[in-house]
């Protein structure tokens, strides 16, 4: 079977511009350059699509409404009639069920991979597999764990756990593989002992495509949940979505779905970008050049 | 103190037998244990089918391998393998449309590069579940929905593999160029394009992987006819044996599309780099 | 004192799905090193420098035939300098020497910071190897080889791929080093102007991996490259070169010397 290049980094997906952006005096045409400005530009840009989308397709909802309707719904007031806002619980619930699926999947797919990249028996016995399971796409997943466990948190969990694997496995066991062969020979050659090989050949040689594939196992695992729940739930974000969408109430419908949105972002953000930044900070740009002092 | 080195007598020596025989295995052991790898995977989906689950619960794969091939055989088979194939053929053709475009603006402009960057990163970390339940309200079912979201998602990953390619093409390539007098269109023809076919070609194929999935996800939420509406009705109908026949097909199609049609061409494409032999350091 | 007994070394790399047939890289070898010399170790490309200095080192395992290196009896403690500098991408350049060392502690970084300054490198310590020039990190290799404080200290073409200034600013480092140290060294070596100026013993191999020539050098030090005495003495280890590649062109090398 060949390697599926599923989902292995999209170029730009993790480059940061660790140059601090210079910052002129602040005359109209440097505005139009700051990071920030073309920030507010893209956010521009949605906000209109959106708008435009309102406006020509009566069906959805206009962002005024939106945002209206997740006070509403955050603050727990009333929708009308008998429903009030609920958002806390199944968004605690939620974010159980994801933690609960990356604590499992993560350090499963990682030990798994780790295997893969090491071994060549390894990589030819689990390989193919692996990439089966890859190309399960996530709505099988889904399906499966809510059949098979009905209505409870088992479902969910065992989604998130199942996506996650194989992409942080694929991921990883490329890593290994990239290692350059050089250093091993190098560390080899200096009898320099397993335990610090780990620390600083090991990890820092497979810290890309760590990344790499927990970013994806992050975004998968959050897609399949929302999949399950939306199917197979009567709690958690997924299925107040449903609710909504049910209930014809359009607004909280989307409103949820841009949540969905905005917590993997913000998530993102906050969590893996810094961490990211931190554990590439090598990866700058030359600043010396040989100084002629003979 | 010193020794002369000699020259050894026949100094041509060869690999004893053995020496032979264990590089041969070493070459034929990694095919040995891929077969090993399937047959484990197929004997522990058994052992799992037979004492863990009913045969409600999880088909053994040979039930699932015929169910497969009834469905293969069946009339709505095609039509609805052929709806979903068009669609995503569809959405993956304008994406490339819409890539070049924007490739070049990424390429050519520091402050295009910067807003699209943003834009485009937004939409690869969206939820593709989004796309799949919005496009159910703003366009309904109907088979606009998977084409637009196949598009959308494609779109980054070809995208950014062009703007990578274009920037990544030796420089000193297209200052030789000049230098020798070559025209603008000389260069791009010659230079430009054959530098980052390669690279434009990976982002191409991730982005079909990637689109294909989309389409189904958009066919289960909203869609009356393809493999991803048939997944959801055996999901309904509670019949799990239907739904990984459909999951099967739906893999060994993504496989033949990628080693029948992206491989071939890269293959086509790559033949001026040379092959990875075991040089000298 | 350190030695280096090499007897009847044979290396023959099996065929490969690239390469249907299988290589000899060497060929029963002999040599054997002893005491503070510098041996330089000349031959044509594919001719089994790399693959011997790896054995020696310990990377790579012989067809057949033996490699001791021994100090005092005991196994020797390798320093290897690399074709290219070899150093992690994501870690300091201190970091780096830390990396091969094995006693961790204040003093040894410092002794990093000693063996950089000897190298002409007490600045960067703390930069990452992507910060500094080429020439620089082949230095930083140099210095991290002398900070494990090796017995025998193995060279493979270190100054090959720098440019031909850098690469003579960085003889007259290791010369100079050399001279206050004096290692038992095997230096690999395409250059045979290179090779007269550092070394105490020239061997020649010959493709195939099979000693050709042995030459003694016994210059005074430290050498310029513009000394007229020099200047002969490479002139005559050149002539030999040529005849070494005429005797294999034309077949006869077996009878060689
Ligand atoms: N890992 C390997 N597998 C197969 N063949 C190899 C391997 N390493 C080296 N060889 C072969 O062994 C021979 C000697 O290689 P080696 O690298 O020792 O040459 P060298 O003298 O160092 O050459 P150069 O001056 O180009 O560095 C070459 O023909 C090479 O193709
Ligand atoms: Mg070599």
């Amino acid at each position: 079977m060949s390697d599926i290049h599923a989902y292995q980094s999209l170029p730009g997906l993790r480059q940061h511009d660790s140059r601090p952006a210079a910052e002129g005096p602040l005359t109209m045409r440097g505005l139009l350059r700051r990071p920030w400005f073309i920030r507010l530009v893209a956010v521009g840009v949605l906000v209109f699509i959106w708008q435009w989308v309102t406006w020509v397709n009566t069906r959805v909802p206009g962002i005024d409404e939106i945002v209206r309707f997740m006070v509403t719904e955050m603050t727990g007031g009333s929708h009308g009639g008998a429903l009030t806002g609920e958002f806390w619980e199944p968004l605690s619930l939620s974010l159980q069920r994801y933690a609960i699926g990356l604590a499992v999947g993560i350090p499963a797919g990682a030990l798994l991979g780790l295997v893969i990249g090491a071994s060549r028996w390894a990589r030819g016995l689990f390989n193919d597999t692996v990439l089966v399971l890859l190309a399960l796409p996530a709505v099988v997943w889904a399906f499966l764990a809510s059949l098979w466990f009905g209505l409870s948190s088992a479902g969910p969990i065992l989604a998130v756990i199942l996506t996650a694997v194989p992409f942080v496995a694929v991921n990883l066991a490329a890593g290994v593989r990239n290692i350059d062969p050089g250093l091993v020979e190098m560390s080899r050659s200096y009898g320099v002992p397993a335990g610090r090989r780990l620390r600083h050949l090991l990890l820092g040689g497979t810290l890309p495509s760590a990344f790499t594939g927990l970013r994806l196992a992050f975004m998968t695992g959050w897609n399949s949940l929302l999949i399950v729940e939306w199917f197979g739930a009567t709690s958690g974000v997924g299925w107040r979505a449903r609710f909504w969408y049910d209930a014809l109430r359009y607004p909280g419908f989307v409103a949820w779905i841009f949540l969905f949105v905005i917590l993997i972002t913000v998530f993102d953000r906050l969590l893996l970008s810094p961490l990211e930044r931190r554990a590439f900070q090598w990866n700058q740009q030359p600043t010396l050049t040989f100084e002629e002092e003979l | 103190m010193t020794t002369a080195p000699t020259v050894a007598p026949g100094s041509v020596s060869a690999l004893s037998a053995r020496e032979l025989r264990r590089a041969a295995w070493s070459r034929w052991g990694y095919r040995l244990s891929v077969v090993a790898g399937w047959a484990v995977f197929v004997g522990v989906w058994y052992l799992v089918a037979r004492f863990v689950f009913t045969p409600q619960q999880l088909p053994q794969p040979h039930v699932v391998a015929t169910e497969a091939w009834d469905v293969l055989t069946q009339r709505d088979f095609s039509t609805n393998i052929q709806a979903s194939i068009l669609r995503v053929v569809a959405g993956f053709l304008l994406a490339l449309v819409l890539s070049v475009g924007l490739g070049l603006l990424i390429a050519y402009s520091k402050w295009w590069r910067r807003l699209l960057n943003s834009l485009l990163l937004f939409i690869v970390s969206v939820p593709t579940v989004s796309f799949a339940i919005l496009s159910l309200i703003v366009l309904g079912i109907s088979p606009m929905g998977p084409i637009i979201n196949a598009m959308l998602v494609a779109t980054p990953y070809i995208t950014m593999n062009l703007a990578q390619g274009l920037t990544g093409v030796d420089r000193r390539l297209i200052v030789m160029s000049e230098s020798f007098g070559r025209t603008r269109p000389q260069i791009i023809t010659g230079v430009l394009i054959p530098s980052s076919l390669l690279s434009i070609l990976s982002g191409a194929r991730l982005a079909f992987a990637v689109a294909w999935r989309m389409e189904l996800l958009t066919e289960v939420f909203a869609s009356s006819e393809g493999i991803g509406f048939q997944i959801r009705r055996s999901f309904e109908s509670y019949d799990i044996r239907g739904m990984l026949a459909w999951a099967v097909l739906f893999i060994i199609i993504m496989l033949l599309i990628e080693n029948l049609v992206f491989r071939q061409i890269e293959r086509r494409l790559s033949r001026w780099r040379s092959p990875e032999v075991g040089t000298t350091q | 004192m350190a030695t280096v007994l090499i007897e009847n070394l044979t290396k023959i790399y099996p065929p490969t799905l690239n390469h249907a047939r299988q290589v000899q890289a060497l060929g029963g070898l002999n040599m054997s090193i002893t005491g503070n010399v510098f041996v330089a170790i000349v031959g044509p490309s594919g001719s089994g420098k790399t693959t011997l200095l790896n054995i020696v080192a310990g990377v790579e395992r012989p067809t057949s035939g033996s490699v001791r290196a021994l100090q005092e009896g005991v196994p020797a403690q390798i320093g290897y300098v690399f074709q290219e500098p070899r150093l992690l991408p994501w870690r300091t350049v201190v970091d780096n020497m830390l990396y091969v060392q094995d006693r961790k502690s204040d003093r040894s970084r410092r002794e990093a910071e000693f063996y950089l300054q000897m190298v002409g490198l007490s600045e960067v310590a703390d930069l990452y190897p992507s910060q500094l020039s080429a020439g620089m990190q082949q230095r930083v290799g140099i210095a991290r080889a002398f900070l494990v404080n090796p017995d025998v200290l193995l060279l493979d073409e270190p100054f090959s791929h720098l440019d031909a200034l850098t690469g003579r600013s960085l003889r007259d480092y290791l010369q100079r080093i050399w001279l206050q140290t004096r290692k038992t060294a095997l230096f690999v070596t395409h250059d045979v102007t290179e090779a007269v100026e550092l070394a105490d013993r020239i061997i020649m191999l010959r493709p195939g991996g099979v000693a050709y020539d042995d030459i003694a050098i016994t210059l005074p030090r430290p050498r310029r490259p513009a000394d007229p005495a020099v200047r002969d003495v490479q002139d005559e280890v050149l002539r030999r070169f040529d005849a070494m590649g005429a005797a294999v062109r034309f077949g006869t090398a077996q009878a060689a010397r």
